[in-house]
């Protein structure tokens, strides 16, 4: 990116953060690091309150600004030991990788699935943290960040949130031992029922869900709706016997189901959780490579990234086009319309948000 | 001061203990019961002493105060972890004499509070991963989880309060100026304590081994107390790259507990059956796995060049 480039990206960044809402909880306690050239260059600032943070940001303007998931008595301390941590949230990083500059994109919506389920199933129903203590923030790029800001975990430690990033990914996960015969004769398998919590009710739903969608997938044999009903109606009240497959056999069958309960973006990113002192992307915050504002989430559901973390008009995103010249090829990206493929020197005006993103990917320069 | 001096005397981290220790001088009296105490631990001599009379229960209950203070002074990571581990194991027998009212009791020492539901028990999720040890057995997936409750039964509960006994007891605070007694008791101590460091750890440099092997030479250099599960796999890696028994045995002697007799006996059981080493996904299930390297077997580790351990290093724990 040139230094022409640069400032106007900026000026449109700062134009934004001069009425961008942010909701940090403890601003005070909390270490800042900025970015230009790396998405952290310098980090230990802290700020006294969000006036102060958003004057810094739109005197100095950052292409990133991060802030620590970690709570300090002096966050503008070094080095570390030195901050005094006195807890800090449990941060998820979901998100993907995939072969070249755009190919996790299309991926995008396998992602938000599994926040779906990592706040719904795991964080909400498992863990039993409240929906208020739970933030989820679009990461600006290619994923999502889950915030969990309950003061009951905020003083866990490493190994330990270790341990919830392994429970989520199911590291270790036997669902075999969710088995056992009954000591009546003949003995029935018994085995966990729906209304159950955790991995063994999610398996129950999840074979429910398969048996009702693609019985075939299981064994033909409840490719019958006789049988498959009867079988059905034995796994509600915990009996995985009512039909003619062995117990050994249909529970070796359930492997398949078995690996979807597990939340497997989070795998990439399982050191982020770790990290007591990790710096993550401001919530709202603008990210330098994209263009996309990391958009805190109200209805994960109905978040679509391409139209709700770009920068709207009222925000300083403005209207009209931009006149762009392309660096290199670019292939055709689903958006909320397809865009592209693009070759090497093409010269086009494109609508700002769209023109930014790929000035910022660095796959563009601005010719107009 | 419900509970009253004999469970001071046991618990001695109570609030009773406290209560019952206001008002007393440190004496040398106390001061010898502490040091007295601290070998003990490095005996791993593990009994509650019975006292008839008060006062030598008061001054028995201080000399765990004064041997904190000892070890505040002393700044010695070994005998720190002697002590936590021979502390949390004398508790544990207390605890398993004692009756569920009196287990209750120490339990909310340490903020534990169980729910009883049927026959069963529950507690909150972060005590439980707090006090939790990294073994499988204890591992949140092979729990039942509902709703932030884990369910635990009873025996699993004492072992929780053993362990949340064993984490205050490493964590001692500094004493920068101590009394003069605490100094020369500490300084006697000192020159009961084993000399020689395995030379076997003071060989290694960071990136000879993978990311967890290195993480748990770092523990038992600092002589923490390590999981069974993390012994066995220490020993099968090292055998497996070529360490001979007695290297093994000698390394093994920084962990508190160690017994050269035992561990003789174990290494030489596990060379002899030819254990194999635990692949990646094994080390993940014991909750040993520390980083993302990807590589399949920990053996790998020494096929990969500087250019990826380097990048494992930094993208891991």
């Amino acid at each position: 990116m040139n230094a022409n480039d640069t400032m106007v990206a900026k000026k449109i960044f700062a134009s934004y953060y001069e009425t961008a809402e942010f909701r940090i909880p403890r601003i005070e306690q909390r270490e800042f690091g900025i970015g230009n050239m790396k998405k952290i260059d310098a980090r230990h600032l802290n700020f006294g309150n969000a006036q102060e943070f958003r004057n810094y940001l739109c005197n100095n303007t950052p292409l990133f600004v991060s802030h620590s998931t970690g709570y300090y008595e002096f966050p503008g301390a070094s080095p570390m030991v030195k901050k005094c941590w006195k807890g800090a949230d449990v941060v998820f990083d979901l998100d993907i990788h995939a072969e070249g500059k755009y190919g996790a994109y299309a991926h995008l919506g396998r992602v938000k699935e599994d926040v779906m389920r990592l706040v719904n199933d795991f964080i909400l129903n498992d863990f039993g943290i409240g929906r208020d203590n739970v933030a989820v923030a679009f990461s600006g790029n290619r994923g999502y960040h889950v915030h969990v800001r309950d003061p009951a975990f905020l003083s866990i430690g490493s190994d330990e949130r270790r341990e919830l990033v392994d429970y989520i990914m199911g590291q270790g996960l036997d669902y075999t031992q969710f088995f056992s015969p009954s000591d009546t004769k003949p003995a029935r398998l018994l085995g966990p029922k729906p209304d159950e919590g955790g991995y063994r009710g999610r398996l129950a739903r999840g074979t429910i869900k398969l048996l009702e969608e693609d019985p075939g997938k299981l064994s033909r044999l409840f490719t019958k709706e006789k049988e498959r009903g009867f079988f059905i109606s034995g796994i509600q009240e915990g009996n995985w016997s009512r039909t003619s497959l062995k117990s050994g056999d249909l529970v070796s069958r359930l492997k398949g189901v078995a690996a979807t309960l597990p939340v497997s973006s989070v795998d990439t990113d399982a050191g982020v959780t770790q990290d007591l002192s990790k710096l993550i992307r401001v919530p709202n915050s603008i990210h330098g490579d994209t263009g996309m504002v990391a958009r805190i989430i109200e209805d994960i559901g109905a978040f679509d990234p391409w139209k709700d973390a770009m920068m709207r008009e009222a925000e300083g995103g403005g209207t009209g086009e931009m006149k762009i010249r392309f660096t290199e090829d670019v292939p055709a990206i689903e958006m909320d319309q397809t865009l592209g493929p693009f070759k090497k020197d093409d010269e086009l005006a494109l609508p700002r948000h769209y023109a930014l993103f790929f000035v910022l990917k660095g796959s563009a320069t601005i010719s107009g | 001061m419900a509970e009253g001096l004999e469970f001071a005397l046991r618990y001695p981290f109570s609030d009773s203990a406290k209560a019952a220790l206001s008002g007393m001088d440190l004496t040398e009296r106390i001061v010898d019961l502490a040091a007295e105490r601290l070998l003990k631990a490095l005996k791993g001599d593990k009994s509650t002493k019975m006292l008839l009379h008060d006062s030598d229960r008061k001054e028995e209950i201080a000399s765990f105060a004064a041997a904190r203070m000892i070890l505040g002074q002393m700044r010695n990571g070994y005998m720190t972890n002697m002590f936590a581990v021979n502390e949390s194991k004398r508790v544990r027998d207390c605890l398993d004499r004692d009756d569920e009212r009196t287990v209750d009791a120490v339990a909310a020492q340490f903020g534990i509070s169980t729910t009883s539901e049927g026959k069963k028990l529950t507690i909150d999720l972060p005590t439980y991963l707090k006090f939790s040890t990294r073994n499988p057995h204890y591992r949140l997936i092979n729990r039942r989880l509902v709703r932030g409750r884990v369910e635990i039964n009873y025996e699993e509960k004492k072992r929780l309060i053993e362990e949340a006994v064993k984490k205050h007891m490493e964590s001692i605070p500094l004493i920068k100026d101590p009394p003069d007694i605490i100094k020369a008791a500490g300084a006697r101590l000192i020159a009961e304590l084993p000399k020689t460091e395995s030379r076997v750890l003071g060989n290694i440099k960071p990136g000879d081994h993978p990311p967890c092997v290195m993480k748990l030479l770092d523990e038992m250099k600092k002589h923490t107390n390590l999981p069974h599960q993390a012994r066995l796999y220490l020993a099968t890696y090292f055998l497996a790259i070529g360490m001979n028994e007695d290297e093994l045995t000698k390394m093994f002697s920084m962990l508190p507990d160690f017994s050269e007799k035992i561990t003789r006996y174990q290494v030489g059981h596990i060379k002899k059956k030819e254990y194999n080493v635990a692949s990646c996904a094994t080390v993940m299930t014991y909750g040993l796995c520390c980083a993302v390297c990807r590589i399949g077997s920990p053996l790998n580790w020494h096929t990969l060049d500087d250019f990826r351990k380097n990048a494992i290093k930094e993208r891991g724990a």
